[in-house]
């Protein structure tokens, strides 16, 4: 019951804080959903709106180069009223959104996959944060709130792909696979979030029912599963839109990135610098690289599904071709899971210091450049470069930090002893 | 006799195909307050549908006839401008604004073709044919600057099959193009007298395009009577100017505008500051002198032989001044002048050979001309800064009467992504629960493909003004997408607007009026970074997989348990080859001893 009042208050808290900014600041949700680090081309809430219009006035949304956003939103949004008139709706939209994404979050936590999972016990499973305290991590920090006042449509993303996480921790096959169809149908690249999702769910069969399922029958089953979920929403958006067209206009800008709008991430100012003969070859470097690490970090970590879905989302949110900080927030409320390995971390002093500087530095230089005209691209796009490898310092000190704590379980005389990797 | 038969023949046939093929060129002078002059040329030539099709090419260009044949054009309308129309100086524009064009190349043309590919195919060949005859570059109208509108354009020929699915309407405009004598010459070339006679020998690069305001347009259309019977294809070219008298008359060797010494400049004395070093000039309320040889450069090298000998088609040159106003003819040949127009035109017959100047000393008159006013006059622009996003705020005002209904035409380039659900039309004054607009045609642009197609029809009720505002965001654009001066921006087209005739007039010739052109400037990369831009975003991109791999592939020892491994490594394996080495040569000399 303590802790059902801790969690209400939680919420409680979470919600007014969210409800207060929209309402006492009315201009805010606006500016937000303006800022290049929040909102994409591919997840704008101000997009949402402008496709909402077209297809509520009979135009094909998807006949232009404004609106990528995926075709079942469309009647989702329409239910609700006119954000600019009366937005509370929406408001409220995206509170409930961030609570039950911080829910699932805290089922995460709950079960302890993090420090013990079927085939792994860490030596230090007892340092671990509280539920309350990860929830309250994941629902006060700056990121998760900015990209909730921007209401970018990358929140709905992560709220399905932190409950499909939470469901297949708890083993509900049907539950976590149809939250991983919503969230590839959204944003096209959690469904490489596939394979780890299928071991957490496969440990979690094994653990409930004491007998070892076929694999490759259990593999193939969710495999079916995930390809007939997806297939019902591509074969719903198409009957809703009237043909298939949709698909070029919001996985294949994905693909080939027409929209150079800057973000934070990597890939807009490589395109716009890059020739046109290139552009096809490094598109596909590009995507080949963010599909290598699935395969790699699944086979060396198969002990801690958990730990791979972390890895991979922090790689998503440096690697993807649109990343926000709704990205970078998703996979930051994820990493206090594994608090039981930050005394293992080399570098944390570095990450979080590069990252609160790239933050701040950030919207000055995006500034700099696009308002006062005193400086030009180069100044964000050196910003988009520390941002990245901040987050790559932090994905790999945590990967470090997570092998050494495997290894030592089999040598636990190395704790605090210096190694070498060989 | 048979030659006599065989001249009497000619002259007969002579006679009859000058009745079916008219040529027609009209000069119409118009003095404009604050120094200024509105100078329109006019050039009529028909030809018979029968002879355009068998290619009997007498007043029609040949040139452009077989274009538009080669294209199955059936009307054309081509147009080329520069400069800003001043409403409140100049009134109401000439032609009603039928014969201006968009800054820039502007074109449209009703082609024929079974389908769309096709009619966008023929298009292309026009596009393409008609600018190595200009010498402009029309040939960059393509996909991204071609719209097909549907309101906003109405044939002014007889088409036979008017509704037929068949004749497609496309319109293609460049707004950043520079109209100059290049375009001028093959311009001059299409007319029967070529610029060595008639009014067309006025015509000069220099004084042309140093106008504050000109268009040059090509109109081709067929005209048929009641019946259908009795086709011609008429195409008329026009080119108006509003020259500035001070600028025109300054000599071309001496083009540098200086002030006048003080002691030239009329000092309006009531101001307090007024004394022998500081002098407020005093508007001249006379209207000033000029003379066509003086503005032009020229004057007029007599008539053009081929224009009628009598009745309104042989005068040529018409002055539109009050009935007091002074005016002298310089000519050593016979002209008539004959007044039209209750006194405020006088229209001049020229000399068939020897030249004719018309000059009007400086003189105040007691009462202006009185100029037609616009029935509408607008306005547009960007609001906003920044490279991001901006709005385009454009401001209509119906000065009449009565209330109006206009088609409000934007082409926009694609990488200009306006919000279409942030429009907004309001009327200051009106309650709010109107809305201006009735009808909306929207077709969005597709990146790179295709730009954006927005057609309003607009109402807006007496002595009231329309402000229609939405937002747009800027697209940054490729490396190669920009021009050389990428930080100039990039031009967006005018918009066109046409009034709708009232109902009591549905057969009225159309109004139209065009806004001035916008700048768009648009964010720009570093254009020196290609190559620093690829090492280091894949300097980042390895950096993160190097380690994420290391991470993956290695195992862990403890550092003591390194000393009695082999080192691998550089150092290692250069270690193991020096062993090996010196293995072999030490060991090759012992065996050898």
């Amino acid at each position: 019951m303590a802790i059902d009042k801790q969690k209400a208050i939680l919420f409680g808290a979470a919600a007014a804080v969210r409800l207060f900014l929209f309402t006492a600041f009315p201009s805010l949700p606006n500016l937000l959903t303006g800022r290049v680090e929040i909102s994409t081309p591919v997840t704008s809430f101000k997009r949402l709106q402008e496709g909402l219009f077209l297809y509520t006035h009979n135009v094909s949304p998807y006949d232009g180069g404004v609106f990528h956003q995926a075709p079942l939103l469309l009647p989702l949004f329409s239910l609700l009223p006119n954000p600019s008139t009366y937005p509370f709706a929406t408001n409220l939209l995206y509170t409930i959104v961030d609570l039950l994404g911080a829910s699932a979050l805290m089922q995460i936590a709950e079960t302890g996959q993090s420090v013990s999972s079927r085939l792994f016990t860490s030596p230090r499973k007892d340092l671990r944060w509280s539920n309350i305290a990860i929830g309250a991590s994941f629902l006060f920090s700056p990121f998760t709130i900015a990209t909730c006042i921007a209401r970018p449509t990358s929140a709905l993303a992560n709220f399905f792909v932190l409950s499909s996480i939470a469901k297949a921790t708890q083993g509900a096959s049907i539950t976590s696979i149809l939250a991983l169809a919503f969230a590839s149908y959204l944003s096209f690249h959690p469904i490489l979030l596939f394979p780890p999702l299928l071991l957490m769910l496969y440990d979690a069969h094994v653990t409930s029912s004491k007998a070892s399922p076929n694999p490759i029958g259990f593999s193939l089953a969710h495999v079916g599963g995930l390809a007939t979920a997806l297939g019902m929403l591509l074969y719903l958006s198409a009957i809703l839109t009237g043909s298939w067209e949709f698909l070029a206009a919001t996985y294949g800008v994905r693909l080939l990135l027409p929209d150079l709008t800057p973000n934070v991430g990597l890939w807009w100012y490589f395109f716009t610098e890059m020739f046109d003969s290139f552009r096809e070859f490094f598109l596909g470097v590009f995507w080949l690289h963010i599909l290598s690490y699935v395969g790699g970090l699944t086979f060396r970590l198969r002990q801690q599904p958990l730990f791979v879905v972390t890895s991979l989302l922090g790689i998503f949110a440096i690697f993807q071709p649109y990343p926000s900080i709704a990205d970078s927030s998703l996979y930051l409320a994820l990493v206090p899971l594994y608090r039981h390995i930050f005394p293992l971390m080399r570098y944390s002093f570095l990450a979080s210091s590069t990252l609160l500087y790239a933050s701040f530095l950030g919207p000055a230089f995006y500034y700099l450049w696009i308002y006062a005209g005193s400086g030009n691209a180069n100044f964000f796009y050196a910003i988009t470069l520390v941002w990245s490898l901040g987050l790559s310092v932090v994905v790999g000190d945590s990967l470090y930090a997570v092998l050494r704590d495997e290894w030592e379980v089999e040598r636990p005389e190395m704790q605090g002893k210096e190694v070498r990797r060989i | 006799m048979l030659s006599s038969l065989l001249a009497v023949s000619l002259c007969l046939l002579t006679s009859f195909v000058r009745a079916g093929s008219d040529y027609h060129e009209r000069l119409l002078l118009r003095p404009l307050p604050q120094n200024a002059l509105l100078a329109s040329f006019n050039f009529r030539s028909n030809e018979s549908s029968s002879s355009f099709e068998r290619q009997n090419f007498r007043y029609f260009p040949r040139s452009l006839g077989q274009i538009l044949q080669h294209a199955n054009t059936k009307e054309l309308h081509l147009r080329f401008s520069l400069g800003r129309w001043d409403a409140e100086s100049w009134g109401a524009r000439p032609w009603d604004g039928a014969r201006e064009g968009g800054t820039g190349v502007e074109l449209w043309a009703w082609v024929d073709a079974e389908s769309e590919a096709n009619a966008f195919a023929r298009w292309l060949t026009l596009t393409n044919a008609l600018s190595g005859l200009f010498c402009a570059s029309l040939n960059f109208i393509d996909s991204t600057k071609t719209i097909r509108p549907v309101m906003t354009f109405k044939p002014e020929g007889n088409h036979p099959n008017m509704s037929s699915p068949n004749l497609h309407l496309l319109h293609g405009t460049l707004p950043h193009e520079v109209v100059c004598t290049e375009n001028l010459t093959p311009f001059l070339k299409l007319l029967p007298c070529k610029g060595k006679a008639g009014i067309s020998s006025l015509l000069d690069g220099h004084k042309l395009f140093d106008a504050s305001w000109q268009t040059m347009s090509i109109d081709v259309r067929p005209v048929c009577n009641n019946d259908g019977s009795d086709c011609v294809i008429e195409m008329e070219q026009t080119v108006d100017m509003v020259l500035d008298l001070d600028r025109s008359k300054r000599p071309r060797d001496n083009p540098i505008p200086r002030p006048l010494p003080i002691e030239d400049i009329e000092c309006d004395t009531s101001k307090s500051y007024n004394s022998q070093d500081s002098c407020f000039p005093l508007v001249k309320t006379s209207e000033p002198s000029w003379s066509l040889s003086e503005i032009f450069g020229r004057p007029i090298k007599g008539a053009c032989p081929i224009t009628g000998e009598e009745g309104e088609n042989a005068e040529t040159v018409c002055l539109n001044v009050p009935a007091e106003r002074n005016v002298d003819i310089k000519t050593n040949g016979g002209y008539t002048e004959v007044p039209r127009g209750e006194g405020l035109l006088r229209c001049y017959k020229l000399p068939s050979r020897d030249d004719f100047d018309i000059s009007l000393p400086e003189q105040t008159l007691p009462t202006p001309l009185l100029l037609p006013q616009p029935p509408l006059t607008a306005a547009r622009s960007i609001n906003g800064h920044g490279q991001e996003r901006g709005s385009v705020q454009a401001v209509i005002t119906n000065p009449s009467d009565y209330p109006v209904s206009l088609i409000y035409l934007e082409s926009l380039p694609w990488f200009m992504k306006p919000y279409l659900h942030t429009l907004r039309a309001s009327i200051p004054g009106a309650p709010a629960s109107t809305n201006p607009i009735k009808e909306t045609y929207y077709r969005p642009a597709v990146d790179r493909h295709r730009g954006t197609h927005l057609e309003l029809l607009l109402e807006i009720p007496a002595h009231s003004s329309l402000i229609l505002t939405y937002d747009f965001e800027k697209a940054i654009l490729r490396y190669t997408e920009y021009p050389p001066d990428a930080n100039r921006g990039f031009d967006v087209a005018p918009a066109v607007i046409r009034l709708l005739p009232s109902d009591g007039n549905p057969n009225a010739p159309p109004v139209f009026l065009r806004t001035t052109s916008l700048l768009l400037p648009l964010p720009t990369p570093d254009f020196s970074m290609p190559y620093n831009v690829i090492i280091l975003t894949s300097t980042v991109m390895a950096l993160g997989f190097g380690n994420i791999f290391n991470l993956l592939v290695r195992r862990f020892v403890a550092v003591d348990e390194i000393e009695g491994w082999q080192p691998g490594g550089l150092t290692g394996a250069l270690r193991t080859r020096l062993d090996k080495l010196k293995a072999r040569w030490f060991g090759k000399g012992e065996k050898d001893e």
